[in-house]
């Protein structure tokens, strides 16, 4: 695997500032994880990359003529388009926003304050992204935005597509994104790391979709760092993919700051899609909310591991989970590692799981009134996930996430 | 008087023969006959524990019961070869004593799939959302339904009498060959039942039947069949009018099956 990663060559070695960042990557980098990683040991992401995954993808597209430059969203007020893992750099902005490639704000320096703010030691594929930094998106956003801001990724090609974004959100502002995923049925593999900082005061509302097709595999890690009295709210829906990991690391630094991560997941065929989260509850008073849900058919593997852990000093705090999946044949499965580190007096915390079939007498009651069984099984399926994306407020988001 | 003012045209609607049916391992129905013409409105009553709720799972075709031999026919077809929604798309509801609360699922959501899937079967073009919505708003008018209570989840949040009417709106607007009314056990809501014996009383138009399944003979107060079966060891062991009912309460199940059984 590592002789894939030897393949890639990077453009761009003439930025020191560049270099230096990578070069930090690559120490990180202790090689892909195997089955004795703890991280990954439910979710067995080498076994399923291949040589086709890393190549580079040779055409750049012509922004001017590609149709992914279309508008894909008429509520979306701002939208970034990313081809093949590369960013359209063509995009007009408002006040209250600021926007540059990532290769443009290393090279300005301006992103020192917010990369790598984690030591990717445990994150392989954060380390590998850092070592190959280039494409992606620097973010700041320093009003009330109206509408939401979405970043389109449009996949068409095999290959190895890496992307770094950071997203700030400035002292009482306050935005919304919409993150979409979608491919081509070709062999890549993505490798995504969002860094993004709530500042005081401030509330972001990330939504994902990723609906790849299942040839892809996708890795994505969230690493949030919310402070005083901000708020992060977080809902991801992923139906591709062959393999699909998102991660989402919060760290509620200081006091007042909220989080609330729901997912959910509907996979069928040999897909395995794993949603771990990690919060981190640093400063006193802070609260998050998770509520994960699955449906998984046919041979498909759900993959939850969730994680929160509480600081010594931070008490009266208040840390929820639960996840639910349904399993609706015999050889669908679900893993479930919920852990919880609790070091404060005075918090209050709990963390579920269940898993099983539809409830036979709802089955029953909607065929009884003339409801075939199987536009029951929808109905029933779709109630079971919309409950994670009941808390949207922005109704135009909120349809993309209605399954039906 | 068994009949009152309506006129009986004696088309079955439900010919049930020689039924036996098996709860697990258990037999619970021993050659029950029963046949229900149009119009007409049957009462089994029947000490708790004998098996009537068994009846009514049997002839809707909930799982975890096994008609062993005997013969169903509904509106002349063959009821026990079809499938729960096929039942109910031939023009069979249940009024459950229960009904399930169903979280995430909107009621107009859930009515607007039952009706259409109504219409489809029937061969009727389906309802687009605007003219669902304006013949649910009338029938929930006439049932005092508000505009709230039609936006919640199927059930969730509501007081037995509200999922009763709930229950009635559904049967108001699928409109139902033979309704059976499920108040098998001890658990009995007369203020729900007076709800529900409106909307059933509203839907009694010489064709319609219905069939009322309970343990209480104050039920009947609200609904009158036509004929009261007295229901004992998997079967019907005494068929009268209404004062079949009064004459149960008062001796009571024992004395009476007792009694029958001379």
């Amino acid at each position: 695997m590592l002789d894939f990663l030897e393949n890639i060559s990077l453009d761009y070695d003439d930025i020191p500032a560049l270099v230096a960042i990578r070069q930090k990557g690559k120490l990180s980098f202790r090689g892909l994880p195997s089955k004795k990683t703890e991280a990954f040991k439910y979710t067995p992401v080498a076994s399923v990359l291949t040589e086709d995954m890393f190549l580079q993808s040779e055409e750049k597209c012509d922004e001017e003529h590609c149709h992914c430059h279309e508008s894909y969203f008429d509520f979306a007020s701002y939208e970034f388009h990313f081809c093949n893992g590369r960013l359209h750099e063509h995009f007009h902005l408002e006040d209250g926003l600021e926007a540059s490639s990532m290769l443009d704000a290393v090279t300005a320096h301006e992103t020192s304050k917010y990369l790598n703010q984690t030591d990717w030691a445990n994150f392989p594929f954060a380390a590998l992204n850092t070592a190959y930094l280039e494409q992606g998106l620097f973010l700041r956003v320093s009003k009330k935005l109206d509408k939401p801001i979405a970043f389109i990724y449009h996949n068409k090609s095999k290959g190895f597509k890496n992307i770094r974004n950071v997203i700030v959100v400035e002292k009482g502002a306050k935005a919304e994104l919409i993150e979409v995923f979608e491919g081509q049925n070709e062999p890549y593999f993505l490798n995504i790391v969002n860094e993004i900082f709530i500042s005081k005061n401030a509330e972001l509302t990330h939504c994902k979709l990723q609906k790849e097709s299942n040839s892809a595999v996708h890795i994505a890690l969230q690493s949030v760092h919310v402070k005083s009295q901000g708020k992060f709210e977080s809902y991801t829906l992923q139906t591709g993919s062959k393999l699909a990991r998102n991660e989402t690391h919060v760290f509620l630094k200081e006091e007042g700051a909220t989080a609330l991560v729901n997912a959910a997941y509907h996979i069928k065929g040999l897909s395995l899609i794993d949603t771990t989260t990690d919060i981190e509850h640093i400063s006193k008073e802070t609260t998050s909310n998770q509520l994960i849900k699955g449906v998984v058919d046919e041979a498909a593997h759900g993959v939850f591991q969730g994680k929160i852990h509480i600081a010594p000093n931070a008490v009266q705090t208040e840390g929820y989970q639960l996840h639910k999946a349904l399993l609706l044949s015999d050889d669908a499965a679900v893993d479930v590692k919920p852990e919880l580190e609790i070091f404060a007096d005075d918090v209050k915390c709990s963390h579920g799981a269940t898993s099983g079939d539809l409830n036979q007498d709802e089955l029953f009651y909607l065929c009884s009134r003339g409801i075939s069984e199987k536009e029951a099984r929808q109905i029933l399926t779709s109630a079971f996930l919309n409950e994670a994306f009941e808390g949207i407020k922005n109704e135009s988001l909120k349809t993309l996430f209605r399954i039906s | 008087m068994i009949n009152g003012n309506r006129r009986m045209t004696n088309k079955p609607i439900l010919e049930i023969k020689n039924l036996y049916a098996k709860a697990g391992d258990k037999e619970i129905i021993k050659n029950f006959n029963l046949t229900i013409n149009e119009g007409e409105v049957h009462a089994i009553m029947g000490p708790n524990g004998a098996g009537k709720s068994t009846l009514s799972h049997v002839l809707t075709g909930k799982s975890g019961y096994e008609v062993t031999s005997g013969t169903v026919l509904f509106n002349g077809k063959d009821l026990l070869s079809m499938s729960v929604d096929e039942r109910a798309n031939e023009g069979l509801f249940l009024i459950m004593q229960y009904p399930v609360e169903i979280g995430g699922v909107a009621f107009m959501t859930f009515l607007k799939h039952a009706l259409n899937a109504k219409r489809k079967y029937n061969k009727e073009p389906e309802l687009d959302t605007m003219a669902f919505m304006k013949l649910i708003r009338g029938e929930a008018q006439k049932l005092d339904i508000s505009q709230e209570m039609l936006k919640r989840a199927v059930n969730v949040g509501f007081s037995g009498g509200e999922k009763k009417r709930m229950e009635t709106l559904q049967m108001a607007v699928l409109k139902p060959l033979l309704s059976i009314l499920d108040e098998a056990d001890s658990g009995l809501d007369i203020d729900a039942l007076k709800v529900v014996s409106q909307g059933i009383n509203d839907l009694r138009d010489g064709k319609r039947a219905l069939l009322i399944i309970t343990h209480h003979q104050d039920l009947l107060e609200h609904i009158v069949p036509d004929f009261v079966h007295v229901f004992s060891d998997g079967h019907i062991i005494k068929t009268g009018d209404k004062n079949l009912a009064l004459e149960l309460e008062a001796k009571g199940y024992n004395d009476f099956i007792k009694e029958a059984q001379c």
